[in-house]
């Protein structure tokens, strides 16, 4: 379960102060699929990036799993996301001189899994994502619909609590969006895994099972919805 | 560990010219580095050599007043008995030559010369069979012969010879002062012209026999030094110490000073020679560092998003410092086998062929004491050092550009445009 207790924060931009998030509070359940919706500014990817422990809150608590993540130190945060968290990113954020296979094993590399176990779980993720046929492929040679598969493989393969996307059909066609809003949806279903994504797309909203929407950096409204 | 390894190697690849260039600008350096050394290195050798086997001997033998006013080319200051400190030298198994060396004046007249004329000279007076025992002039006579015993004949260095005008019978007047301070005029005949390998011998030495200078400088069989051999690569400081403390107390007033001493202006200029190639060297590495920290800087400043990535996925600082240190280790590690190879091949060619200065040298003096080809020598610690250095310098040249990396947030290297 995620905890948000009165987050603030805010950007300094030159002289001028940004209040990115006002106050914010919320709780997310273990397996939801939830969507934080709004226009550009809003602060969706600031509270997605709080949720994600890469950034840090003005004032205000994250807990996960009862855990206060402000308590943590660096380090500390380095390796609950490792263990913990999976992440999308709207560009993939492949890294390109890996191949498909090497890209989804690496957040297994970081942990203490041996060969073997890299290679199944790897190898099983691929499949899951329909790209067992592409596992040598470097991301050059895959389409962005591919590329975010590998990101969606990738973000899986650990088997974290949470997932978290950044807008992740954004730089991807309507149709290949549409297909990966539905793999999101049967990982999320098959791993009980939360999926926490940020959109501004009304089409993607559609398929989030609870839709948050922020606007100026306060909750405008809460909406779960019946799937 | 082999993960971070293994993505660092990746990385090596994916920018494959500006590798490429990074490491040749390694391979370079290191080239020139160990071409520079093993130049420096075998020219040194070879002064060394020339130095002991021509000049200073291994170490010399003085009375313990001569060094202070050894530029006055003193005669007051002598070893009087120099027949027992040979022979007790020889009983230590050491070869032992004595000499008295003076100054004077050499006058040179028209006919058979071009035109009158006279020089300041140093004049080595030399005993033919003993000297042979330490150093290597009998080989060197390329005009002429040696010296014999006894006789009012001279020889002189070959590029003096040549600035003179001298042929082998020529005579000459040699003006100086005996022991006890008067005037004294010798006159000489060329016997011979030398031409050793090193350039100081050949530019100004005249060389009489010791016994000839003993009745003319009044000396009574007293000499100013008696030269001694070391066997080669001995530590010429420590033998010389030895051997005076085993001396010292049956010859009262004599110290032995090694080459060292003796060609103390060599050795200082070999140092300030090396520390100016050191500077040179130290420049060659800084535009070799400038090349790796500038590759590191581009290849970190197109990974800002890859970055916030790994950091995200939970890979800690210092693995990404790690990785990024691991690809600058790689591209040193290519510059480094590079620049070893380009080094041995720049090596095999001045160790075996030498550049010929002889030209230069015979007019200018360079310091060295070599005089036609110098050549190089192998340095296997230069290779071995340049090797780890080029890894070295790329990895700690990479560290900085890494630590500003590192200082920006996960959020500021994703949303980095």
């Amino acid at each position: 379960m995620i905890k948000i207790d009165r987050i603030k924060r805010s950007y300094k931009t030159g002289d001028t102060v940004v209040k990115a998030l006002r106050g914010v509070t919320l709780t997310i359940e273990q397996g939801e699929f939830l969507s934080i919706a709004g226009p550009s500014g809003s602060g969706k990817t600031t509270l997605l990036n709080l949720i994600g422990c890469i950034d840090r809150a003005d004032s205000g608590e994250i807990f996960i799993n009862g855990e206060a993540v402000s308590a943590k130190n660096k380090k500390e945060l380095a390796l609950f996301r490792r263990h913990k968290l999976g992440f999308i990113f709207q560009t993939f954020n492949l890294i390109p001189v890996l191949n498909a296979f090497e890209n989804v094993s690496f957040p297994l590399s970081l942990l203490s899994f041996n060969e073997k176990e890299i290679r199944e779980r790897s190898m099983a993720m691929l499949a899951e994502v329909g790209l067992e046929g592409r596992v040598d492929s470097r991301p050059a040679k895959l389409s962005g619909g591919q590329q975010q598969r590998v990101a969606i493989a990738r973000a899986l393969v650990k088997e974290p609590q949470i997932v978290l996307a950044d807008e992740p059909t954004a730089n991807l066609d309507s149709k290949t969006g549409k297909a990966i809003l539905k793999l999101m949806e049967d990982m999320n279903a098959r791993y009980n895994t939360t999926f926490i994504f940020s959109t501004h797309d009304p089409m993607v909203m559609d398929y989030a099972h609870r839709l948050v929407q922020l606007h100026d950096g306060k909750i405008i409204k809460d909406e779960r919805r019946k799937k | 560990m082999k993960f971070l390894l293994g993505l660092a190697l990746k990385n090596l690849s994916r920018y494959k010219k500006r590798t490429i260039i990074t490491a040749a600008a390694i391979a370079v350096g290191l080239g020139i580095y160990i071409f520079i050394d093993a130049w420096l290195l075998g020219a040194e050798m070879e002064s060394e050599r020339n130095l002991i086997w021509y000049e200073s001997s291994s170490a010399r033998v003085l009375n313990e007043s001569y060094w202070e006013e050894k530029d006055q080319l003193p005669l007051k200051y002598v070893i009087e008995n120099p027949e027992e400190v040979t022979v007790r030298l020889q009983e230590l198994k050491i070869p032992a030559a004595p000499r008295t060396v003076f100054g004077g004046e050499l006058i040179v007249r028209e006919d058979p010369f071009e035109q009158d004329g006279s020089m300041q000279v140093k004049i080595f007076s030399i005993d033919p069979e003993q000297d042979n025992t330490v150093f290597r002039f009998r080989e060197t006579i390329v005009k002429g012969r040696y010296l014999k015993p006894g006789e009012e004949g001279i020889l002189i260095g070959s590029w003096l010879a040549e600035d003179l005008g001298a042929e082998v019978g020529y005579p000459l007047t040699i003006v100086t002062r005996t022991r006890h301070g008067y005037y004294q005029i010798i006159d000489v005949e060329i016997v011979g012209i030398i031409n050793c390998p090193n350039p100081s011998i050949n530019r100004g030495a005249i060389f009489l026999p010791l016994d000839t200078a003993d009745t003319y400088l009044e000396m009574q069989g007293a000499v100013t030094e008696i030269n001694l051999k070391f066997p080669e690569r001995s530590d010429a400081e420590m033998l010389a110490a030895s051997i005076e403390e085993k001396l010292i107390e049956d010859f009262k007033g004599i110290e032995i000073l090694s080459w060292k001493i003796l060609a103390r202006d060599y050795v200082a200029f070999a140092a300030m020679k090396q520390s100016g190639t050191r500077m040179i060297l130290f420049l060659v590495f800084i535009i070799a560092a400038v090349g790796v920290s500038n590759t590191m800087l581009m290849a970190i400043y197109e990974r800002f998003r890859e970055l916030g990535m790994m950091r995200a996925l939970g890979m800690k600082d210092s693995q990404v410092r790690l990785t990024f240190l691991f690809e600058a280790g790689g591209i040193g590690f290519i510059g480094s086998v590079f620049g070893v190879m380009l080094g041995c091949i720049l090596c095999l060619w001045i160790v075996n062929r030498g550049v010929d200065y002889s030209a230069m040298i015979r007019d200018m003096d360079i310091g060295y004491r070599v005089t036609g080809i110098m050549r190089g020598a192998w340095h296997p610690k230069a290779l071995v050092i340049a090797f780890f250095l080029g890894i070295i310098l790329s990895v700690v040249t990479a560290f900085f550009p890494t630590r500003r990396a590192l200082k920006m947030t996960i959020t500021d290297c994703l949303r980095f445009q």
